[in-house]
């Protein structure tokens, strides 16, 4: 363990007082207000852990009174559908987290200790909801912090000449010209309101998000295609992902697509991420069979506000009806070869690339019936189409319905309409961000 | 015949701990440690922060331990609520359910009314062999409200048991219906879509089963030759079946986790080099093999574990061990039958076994006793 010298005396005391400063000042200033949802017993654990967090006892005793929560709400958040759990379980959850984190903190923690604090941090970030002004929030922010001192003491050297490396060439799939995407540089808001929001007709916006820091900035930097810039362009955005949010947990969908048998869902830091799934690190599979990781469909904005700076909000969203709070900004960040099978959503989409490039294929709502929508609720708003790949004996209608499609660059901005389909297959290291708004 | 228990005992429902400078063992109790009080026949029933017992030898009172019961377990509750002559109980978190020979009570825990939330009357001496809790007259009773449940007749229901979200019922011709959540594969119809009303287990179909349990996202029956069959979630290794998640946490050093995912359906291509099948969700009954020799007499489910007990004696403990359930004096949850130790060290031979939500009640003989008598009836 480096030893981390700060102005303001025993570095561990100085971590300490910065989360302690964001906690209420004592016992009775600390909420713990629950519906009748939550049984006494459980609200009585609240209250011990509570009690812990301001009294002296040890820290194994504080951390397993906290554990001791997390497992109940864990259960608790795991019964019946996602959708129907009550909201005090997450809540519960929440508490549980911060009473966690807070006894990995209070005795002069490791580096490992504090890493397990934000990781703590996050799963409350992931499954519960907002407590105390987003306490877990500030207090992610603070450890943060802290981990970034450490790793400017110990990391000094760029390591960026050592870490390039060969990147297969992104193969451009060559496009129709019949059928490709319209591309418009920067329309009025009249112009887009009239002549693809309200007619529902998908397009892709060129210099819209030319402005963004993401595409301006050191690490994100070098927009336009040439073989060695992308190669650095991914180099960079690792570098900066990392630097920015290394040791925060994400959820990641493993396998090839989500309609399949062997895709699953698991948690890692963006490190691992990066490690396991961008940079195809340590195990390689004999039988030749690489899954493929994905992070996708992730509000990696809210968790990690820092990188909201480098991203705006397209303007074209004031078009809708819904305010700009209800715009839900999702992260998509994954190798070559992730795969997106054709489904739609039930909002207005924009999809902004940012690093690398992505294959995209859109089908009108109208056609409907032709992309076999699965039949079960859960997938009822996806194609059991293997859009590059589909079998003509299952799906005969298929092949007759029309279609638009692209390669999405970076700098390019795609109005996906609500209900369209869309299916997207990445070319290489891709980094995308959608905007779904009404 | 002495109970013991293990496992979580954060409300002090299994015994009183001294303050020692070990925090830890407050929350938990590792070794199985015998239940005071308990002389004679009694029935052990247990929530996640309570214990019931019913003591069958003297006038039949029910004692409550654990959350907001007085530390020497006194008799249950206000003036109002007489317990005498019960025979049997069920508990959850909020509810305390008694069948007595003339009437079935439902107590409010959480609340002060001197009146039960549900209560009914047992009229014909008939319908009290109807009464095998959760199972009242016409139906059963839930761990929150709607208290009373129906059920169809002609089911002709001989026991139920509770899960977490789900219900498992044996019928008395030895069939076995679930209705409930499925999420994770606990009704054993091969998917994951719910079920409203009680639907038959197909793939025991034609196999008569004899006992039934249920825990929070696992179901369990026993057949009438000794076999275990369970289905549901083996995230901890409750079913008994290689389970991924366990080996992970071993070969990393194993960190406090704070909770995850649910994992994937049916079973995970494994990245080492064995190729093992990992079972994550099982949707349709698979048999466990729990000893190689002997025949399963009784089964009891917690929240995320599993117990039996064999004909001949042996407590065997599988799944999530975090708080000492297993009984193995560690932490660690298996996903393997093991047998616990502490009885056959001790020369007790285990008779009966109870779980609650994250702990263990068994209940055992001194093998001498068992030697000059038959081995007792275990109460259910």
């Amino acid at each position: 363990m480096t030893e981390r010298r700060t102005a303001f005396g025993s570095p561990a005391a100085s971590l300490w007082s910065k989360i302690s400063a964001s906690l209420p000042p004592d016992e009775g200033q600390f909420p713990l207000q629950f519906s009748d949802k939550v049984p006494l017993s459980v609200v009585e654990m609240l209250k011990r852990a509570r009690q812990e967090l301001y009294g002296g006892t040890t820290g194994a005793g504080r951390v397993l009174n906290a554990q001791v929560i997390l497992d109940y709400s864990w259960e608790r958040l795991n019964t019946g559908t996602w959708r129907h759990v009550d909201k005090e379980w997450r809540r519960v959850y929440s508490y549980g987290c911060l009473f966690k984190a807070a006894a990995l903190c209070r005795e002069a923690p490791s580096e490992e200790g504090i890493v397990q604090a934000i990781r703590t941090c996050d799963m409350g970030l992931l499954m519960g909801a907002a407590i105390m002004g987003n306490i877990l929030q500030v207090i992610v922010c603070i450890l943060q912090s802290e981990i970034r001192k450490l790793a400017k003491e110990e990391d000094d050297q760029d390591h960026v000449e050592a870490k390039k490396r060969k990147i297969a060439s992104s193969h451009v799939g060559l496009i129709r010209e019949e059928l490709a995407v319209p591309r418009i540089k920067c329309p009025s808001l009249e112009s887009f309101n009239a002549n693809h929001l309200l007619p529902l007709k998908p397009v892709i916006l060129e210099g819209i998000i030319d402005h963004w820091p993401a595409l301006n900035k050191r690490p994100w930097r070098f927009v336009f295609s040439r073989s060695t810039r992308i190669q650095m362009n991914i180099v960079f955005l690792d570098e900066y992902l990392r630097s920015v949010a290394g040791c925060r947990t994400v959820p990641v969908e493993v396998g090839s697509r989500y309609t399949d048998e062997d895709w699953s869902q698991t948690l890692l830091t963006v490190n691992e991420f990066i490690d396991k799934y961008i940079l195809n690190k340590g195990q390689v599979s004999e039988n030749g069979h690489k899954a493929v990781g994905y992070l996708a469909q992730h509000q990696l904005f809210d968790q990690i506000p820092e990188l909201k700076e480098d991203i705006r909000i397209p303007d074209y969203c004031c078009l809708g009806e819904g305010d700009e709070d209800d715009i839900t900004v999702n992260a998509w960040f994954g190798p070559k070869g992730t795969v997106s099978p054709l489904h739609q959503d039930p909002q207005q989409n924009f999809l902004a690339q940012v690093v690398g490039s992505k294959y995209i294929r859109l089908y009108s709502p109208e056609d409907t019936e032709k992309l076999y929508p699965h039949e079960s609720q859960l997938l009822h708003n996806t194609s059991q189409v293997e859009v590059e790949n589909p079998d003509a004996e299952r799906f005969p209608e298929f092949v007759k319905a029309a279609y638009l499609e692209c390669v999405l660059k970076p700098g390019d901005l795609l109005f996906i309409p609500v209900k369209h389909w869309h299916y997207v297959r990445s070319l290489e290291v891709s980094f995308s961000v959608s905007f779904w708004w009404s | 015949m002495r109970w013991f228990g293990f496992g979580f005992n954060a409300f002090a429902q299994i015994c009183v701990q001294e303050k020692s400078d070990k925090e830890e063992s407050s929350s938990a109790v590792r070794v199985p440690t015998q239940l005071k009080n308990h002389v004679g026949r009694s029935k052990i029933r247990a929530s996640w922060s309570r214990t019931a017992s019913l003591f069958l030898d003297e006038d039949r009172r029910v004692r409550l331990a654990g959350f907001s019961a007085s530390i020497s377990g006194e008799p249950l509750g206000p003036a109002v609520l007489d317990t005498r002559g019960c025979e049997d109980a069920v508990i959850s978190e909020t509810h305390l359910t008694l069948a007595f020979p003339d009437r079935i009570e439902s107590w409010d825990l959480q609340s002060k009314d001197e009146a039960p939330s549900w209560r009914t009357e047992i009229v014909h001496r008939s319908q009290s062999s109807d009464v095998h809790l959760p199972l009242v007259p016409g139906g059963y009773v839930a761990s929150e409200p709607p208290i009373f449940r129906p059920l169809p007749s002609h089911l002709q229901a001989k026991s139920l048991a509770l899960g977490g979200g789900h219900a498992i019922l044996l019928t008395a011709a030895g069939a076995v219906y679930t209705w409930g959540q499925g999420s994770h594969g606990q009704l054993g119809h091969g998917g994951l879509i719910p079920e409203e009303e009680p639907r038959t287990v197909e793939a025991l179909w034609g196999m008569s089963m004899r006992s039934v349990a249920a825990g929070g996202w696992h179901s369990v029956c026993i057949g009438d030759g000794g076999d275990l069959y369970v289905w549901g979630w083996n995230e901890s290794g409750q079913l008994g079946l290689p389970s991924r998640g366990l080996r992970k946490t071993s070969q990393q050093k194993s960190d406090q986790q704070a909770g995850g995912l649910c994992g994937s359906v049916g079973t995970c291509p494994a990245e080492d080099p064995h190729e093992e099948v990992f079972i994550s969700i099982q949707a349709f009954p698979a048999l466990v093999d729990v000893s190689p020799t002997c025949e399963i007499r009784t089964v009891s489910c917690g929240s995320r574990h599993t117990a039996a007990v064999t004909t001949t004696g042996c407590l065997y403990t599988w799944g999530w061990g975090e708080y000492g359930q297993l009984g193995h004096q560690t932490p660690a949850s298996l996903d393997e039958p093991q047998c616990v130790e502490f009885f056959r060290n001790e020369n007790l031979h285990v008779v009966d076994v109870v779980c609650g939500p994250w702990n263990t009640f068994a209940a055992a003989v001194e093998k001498e006793v068992l030697d000059l008598k038959n081995v007792p009836e275990s109460p259910l």
